[in-house]
């Protein structure tokens, strides 16, 4: 298993055997097929960090479920302005990876 | 490391991103001719409500082809979420101008959508979007010959009646 990113809090990994990926939390460690990530990196990039700061989100708080419901996650403003930051930069090295792969 | 990422999608992500906005703007766009056909069918201008219906569908036929497009190719479309429909309006003459403004906005978005897979070389995505172009083009050319008509029999009474008897004709006749 190869270390995709690590942020503050989350660290990402890809596992060329089994074909996934794996997000490593503070508290658990989940596996996810590619379109599991697709789908938490279109949950996170719709958290809207702004009403952390204008008083609509008064808990300050995400609640976010992946994998088809396998996982429930609840994310103070911390760890989410972190999430948001993480996904991106999990991204960005798949495309790394992918430009290394093709010109290689 | 393998590309799990490409054997996976065959679009490039950020393309998968920009097609779901697209997904965004066509259910607008179908939902936004709902409400015209509507406002149409409310002023006896049965003909117009019609072209409308027919409009409304075939922008969600688009959608249906760029969401199909994704899915199959690997990557995870959205459904969309639609809001701020406009069903007030002040004429006919009005309502085409509204139409040619939505047409010609889609355009703009298809036209970026083919820069950025130039841009990154998905060329899969690019050839996806020639038929778009090929049909922007002509729902242009539809919305201008209907504004045409105002020009030409004026919209009172009678002329905007007569005016809405030529509305099903202003479709460009497309060879099967």
């Amino acid at each position: 298993m190869k270390v995709l990113h690590q942020s503050q809090f989350f660290t990402s990994y890809q596992c060329d055997k089994k074909r996934c990926f794996f997000i490593a939390f503070p508290h658990k460690t989940i596996q996810l097929g590619f379109c599991q990530l697709l789908a938490f990196r279109q949950q996170v990039n719709k958290i809207d960090l702004e009403t952390h700061f204008n008083g609509k989100n008064h808990h300050g708080m995400e609640m976010l479920m992946l994998c088809n419901r396998q996982h429930f996650f609840i994310f103070n403003t911390l760890e989410s302005i972190d999430l948001k930051e993480f996904i991106t930069g999990t991204f960005t090295m798949l495309e790394l990876n992918s430009l290394l792969t093709t010109s290689a | 490391m393998k590309d799990l990422v490409r054997q996976k999608l065959s679009i490039h992500v950020d393309i998968m991103d920009l097609l779901n906005k697209q997904i965004e703007k066509e259910a607008h766009s179908s939902s936004a001719y709902l409400a015209m056909a509507s406002w149409c069918d409310h002023n006896a201008l049965s003909y117009s409500a019609d072209f409308f219906y027919e409009q409304s569908l075939e922008e969600r036929e688009h959608m249906m082809k760029i969401f199909r497009y994704i899915n199959d190719n690997g990557g995870t479309a959205f459904s969309p979420e639609v809001n701020n429909i406009n069903h007030d309006f002040k004429s006919l003459e009005e309502i085409f101008e509204t139409a040619l403004d939505q047409e010609i906005s889609i355009t703009k978005s298809i036209h970026n959508l083919v820069g950025k897979c130039r841009k990154l070389n998905d060329y899969t995505t690019e050839h996806f979007l020639q038929w778009f172009i090929q049909e922007q083009m002509e729902e242009e050319q539809t919305m201008r010959r209907a504004l045409e008509l105002f020009d030409l029999m004026g919209t009172d009474g009678l002329g905007l009646k007569l005016l809405d008897e030529r509305i099903p004709q202003i479709r460009e006749k497309r060879p099967e």
